[in-house]
């Protein structure tokens, strides 16, 4: 999901406190810091962090800096590795008829409830570990004169992920700007209290 | 964001819904002529994808109408049923360009924004952002004149004159039904 595309989708945020001065100059090692970490040879369910914005191959910013005239740019990249249901069903019925005959040579006949969650984590992590993550990138440019922040995704669970990830590199936390936020960025707080007792018009 | 709700989130659906719904009514009542306060005149349209919504829970209904220069005449009786308008495809226009976005009424999101064309560099001399800072200058333009038209419905939602603006809004609605 990118900017650069014909058609971009994507939230606008904007950072709730001051930037720090001295954080400009940190921004690339702080970038670096929090980048991603390949987990292809793990069985990591998921891995993310920022990557260069014109590559998301590049987590070390060796083929463009971050800075682009008035703009920090750089990407979340999010792998993700996803097992087919029916493998999944699979694997577990395999390992399930396996364990039963194990203890039929113990005279039981029954496998625990716990033994079977067991069987079903160890599937997981077999199966993860043979899947390769399916990566993805998510554009985020930053206007360092207005504080606003673009993020080319609309979908909830990734926002949440990049807001926590952004906080978490930059110490700033980013609100996302809904028509109530917006409303206050562009006519100030004193209009607070008339959007909280606002009360819906009928058109009809 | 998430499926919590947070403090502001009926504030947000309200004036979202409003907005859009408003928007529709005023690009078609006045030319779709607007003007920034740097004097800048650009026109704004609602056309051709419109989704309304109404009720609540378990009777909330949606109802999505598309179609190229129609007049969208479904989604108009949706909003003379009490229905108001939770997405919608914007295009604004400032000779000779032109954008396209969809906007969603509960939290702004913008879909599928399209700028009018960036051209690539030349020849590698060229700066290599210069196609991105292009790009991001329209991007920022539409959203200034996006902006510039929610400012403006917002100073007449909070003002007393509110209250005629929906007496022209219905009347609008009753003339097109």
């Amino acid at each position: 999901m990118g900017f650069m595309n014909a058609s971009a989708s994507f939230t606008r945020f904007q950072i709730t406190e001051p930037v720090p001065s001295e954080l400009w100059a940190q921004i690339p090692d702080k970038l670096k810091q929090f980048a991603f970490q390949e987990i292809e040879e793990t069985a990591e369910e998921r891995g993310w962090g920022w990557v260069c914005y014109d590559d998301m191959l590049d987590s070390f910013w060796r083929t463009a800096p971050p800075e682009k005239g008035e703009f920090i740019t750089f990407s979340l990249r999010l792998d993700t590795r996803r097992v087919s249901a029916a493998v999944m069903k699979k694997y577990l019925t395999l390992a399930i008829r396996e364990e039963e005959k194990r203890i039929k040579e113990q005279g039981k006949k029954y496998i625990a409830r716990e033994r079977k969650k067991e069987l079903k984590e160890q599937v997981q992590l077999k199966l993860r570990a043979r899947t390769l993550p399916v990566p993805a990138e998510f554009n985020a440019v930053w206007n360092i004169q207005t504080g606003i922040v673009y993020f080319a995704s609309t979908q909830s669970k990734v926002l949440d992920l990049f807001a926590e990830h952004f906080s978490t590199t930059f110490g700033l936390d980013l609100e996302p700007l809904t028509p109530y936020a917006l409303a206050v960025r562009l006519k100030g707080e004193d209009i607070m209290h008339a959007l909280d007792n606002l009360e819906p018009s009928r058109f009809a | 964001m998430s499926d919590t709700p947070y403090l502001g989130q009926t504030t947000d659906v309200v004036l979202g819904q409003e907005f859009l719904t408003w928007l529709w009514f005023r690009s078609e009542t006045r030319n779709g002529q607007f003007t920034t306060k740097d004097g800048d005149t650009y026109f704004m349209y609602v056309e051709q994808r419109v989704s309304v919504q109404g009720g609540e829970g378990e009777t909330l209904e949606t109802a999505t109408v598309s179609g190229n220069l129609s007049e969208l005449r479904e989604a108009r009786l949706g909003l003379s049923m009490g229905k108001k308008v939770n997405r919608a495809l914007i295009r604004i226009e400032r000779d000779p360009e032109a954008w396209h976005v969809t906007l969603k009424a509960e939290d702004f999101a913008l879909g599928s924004l399209k700028t009018p064309k960036v051209e690539k560099a030349d020849s590698e001399d060229d700066d290599p952002d210069a196609a991105f800072l292009e790009k991001m200058y329209l991007i920022e333009k539409c959203l200034a004149y996006l902006d510039n038209a929610y400012g403006e419905f917002l100073s007449a939602r909070l003002s007393s004159t509110w209250t005629e603006e929906v007496k022209e809004l219905r009347q609008w609605l009753e003339n097109a039904g």
